[in-house]
């Protein structure tokens, strides 16, 4: 047992030791959590937490491993799985998680999922 | 290729799908009598029902080198799995209230909060929630 706590103890010192990266990049990941359907870019973030671009981005792949845009398209995505579980139509789902083109919206998403969000929703539909 | 299941190995069976289901809230996917005294169980997450199956694998009973992994890894305290929750805190509260027994209590690391629980058939698991 003491040797995972001793390991957490020695992590938690390295990965606590800049307050104010941390407190950027979990202000951040709640921007986009909370506003993932508006048009969210690199600049839009950054200048929300006043840091430059390319800072943000190296920081948030730093502590998150991913980039924020990859981030945001992966919580549009899991979002969208929600509503199509709900029964909402494809395009509607669409744009109420923030994506502009339903085509491009279906292709991504069967491309992550495997079936079109058509068939997720149907089989959704079915198992209900 | 698709990851659909991953193990966790036990050393009862009929015990661990008693925690998994009635404590932690998994539903029993896939029960598949194997042989005389082993199962091939699987449960899955209430959200997630067509997802990632977790395996209840009693490959300690019967093969030397999973149980001596295995016991090495709790006399360490090492968690050798993770679970995604919402809110960290509310969930042990919950988890305690029901008995269990936590060898990390809620703590902030970094980005995430993680908490570690006995999940009593010989494995500490970990649970995290993003911040």
């Amino acid at each position: 047992m003491e040797n995972y706590l001793t390991e957490l103890a020695k992590y938690q010192k390295k990965i606590n030791a800049n307050p104010g990266q941390l407190e950027t990049v979990i202000r951040v990941r709640n921007l986009i959590e909370h506003n993932f359907s508006e048009n969210l870019d690199l600049e839009a973030l950054s200048k929300d937490r006043f840091v430059s671009k390319y800072h943000l981005l190296r920081l948030f792949r730093k502590y998150y491993g991913q980039t924020p845009k990859q981030y945001l398209i992966s919580t549009r995505l899991n979002k969208s799985k929600e509503y199509l579980r709900e029964g909402m139509g494809v395009t509607e789902t669409c744009f109420a998680v923030g994506f502009e083109s339903p085509s491009s919206f279906s292709k991504l998403f069967k491309s992550r999922n495997g079936v079109s969000p058509r068939e997720f929703r149907k089989r959704a539909i079915f198992d209900k | 290729m698709r990851v659909t299941a991953i193990s966790i190995p036990v050393r009862d069976q009929a015990k661990a799908l008693a925690f998994y289901t009635e404590i932690l809230g998994f539903i029993k996917k896939l029960d598949i009598p194997v042989n005389e005294t082993d199962r091939w169980l699987t449960v899955v997450s209430p959200e997630d029902q067509d997802g990632v199956q977790l395996v209840l694998e009693p490959a300690p009973l019967h093969f030397e080198p999973s149980r001596v992994f295995q016991d090495a890894l709790t006399e360490a305290g090492f968690p050798y799995t993770q679970f995604d929750v919402d809110d960290v805190q509310a969930e042990y509260d919950r988890l305690l209230a029901l008995g269990v027994s936590f060898s990390v209590k809620p703590t902030e690391m970094g980005t995430v909060k993680i908490a570690v629980f006995d999940d009593t058939c010989g494995n500490y698991i970990q649970l995290i929630e993003y911040l």
